[in-house]
């Protein structure tokens, strides 16, 4: 039912360019892509917002290619992880480390107002690979099984299940050195 | 969204359950929390209608660029193809065409039943050589 009416809304959008259908779908996905980014990017609000913002503008501008072959949310996902991909091959280009210490400054920041679990979850991830820390988001804060985090981060499934496994090795070593096993 | 249980192939084998109970409790608690908009679909909507006004601007641009090059190219055939002189030509032959016609309307117009008045050949000939020209330059100045 949910797929049925993203596609109504999505060929709303590619046929009659209808922007109404289009803020309906920005309000649905805005929270998961959102949360992905605030994940990736360790708490930093700003950023994350700034990037949620080109996907979706991404997904606007090229929602004539999606085909239906995979839900629009897997299509969505990818858009966010290519444009976190970008986002992180740029900064590596530039290779600014005092940027990356600014960075890391607004995220202690925009922190602030974090409640401590959350401020434990983005420690936690900051542990993990970007890669771990994807497929880890992907599976356990949005639900998605393998084959889906196979289609939107583009890895082959086994490399997928490395990762899962090897980033939740690292989550339960960090949780247990922290006391959440008692 | 599937259930991510679904997904945990390849983990169950190498850590125990009480791990994987450990990881999912915590995620559940700190992770799944749903985010308010706070205004940020507008602010994508208004990007979105900025994007489209530059856009529109770009093409309005472009098709600006292509009246002019089309001129260009009709200007510089008009002057290799001698197209002054074949003006001139076509405009003589049709301002006699027409005069005869009208000759012809006037010297016959008593003969016959049509009502033809000195001041509608005047309104003929006005709307012919002032109001046909003016509407025309008109338009190509629009178009412009």
């Amino acid at each position: 039912m949910t797929d049925l009416s993203d596609i109504a809304l999505v060929s709303q959008v590619a046929v009659f360019h209808n922007k109404r259908a289009f803020d309906q779908l920005v309000r649905k996905y805005q929270s998961p892509v959102r949360r992905f980014f605030l994940n990736q990017t360790l708490g930093n609000a700003p950023l994350s917002d700034d990037l949620a913002q080109e996907t979706f503008i991404k997904a606007y501008t090229s929602i004539g290619s999606f085909r239906g072959l995979s839900s629009f949310s897997t299509w969505l996902f990818r858009i966010a992880y290519n444009v976190h991909y970008d986002y992180r091959r740029r900064q590596k280009c530039a290779e600014v480390d005092l940027e990356q210490a600014g960075a890391a400054e607004t995220t202690a920041s925009s922190s602030a107002h974090t409640p401590a679990l959350r401020m434990d979850l983005y420690h936690a991830l900051s542990l993990l690979k970007d890669e771990e820390r994807t497929c880890i988001t992907l599976q356990l804060t949005d639900g998605y099984p393998i084959d889906r985090i196979s289609d939107i981060t583009g890895m082959p499934q086994n490399t997928v299940k490395s990762h899962l496994r090897r980033g939740k090795e690292k989550l339960a070593d960090y949780l247990k050195r922290n006391g959440y096993d008692r | 969204m599937t259930n991510h249980k679904d997904g945990l192939t390849g983990w169950d084998g190498l850590t125990g359950c009480d791990d994987e109970k450990l990881i999912d409790r915590f995620f559940g608690e700190a992770g799944r929390q749903e985010i308010a908009d706070e205004g940020f679909s507008e602010r994508v909507m208004a990007r979105i209608a900025q994007q489209d006004v530059a856009a529109g601007a770009r093409s309005a641009l472009l098709c600006r660029l292509w009246t002019w090059f089309c001129l260009l190219v009709g200007a510089v055939l008009f002057m290799v193809l001698n197209g002054w002189a074949q003006l001139v030509l076509s405009a003589r032959v049709l301002l006699s065409a027409v005069l005869t016609q009208i000759e012809v309307v006037i010297t016959t117009a008593p003969t016959t039943e049509i009502l033809l008045t000195p001041a509608m050949v005047v309104l003929i000939a006005v709307f012919l050589l002032v109001v046909l020209p003016y509407q025309t330059a008109r338009k190509l100045c629009a178009v412009l």
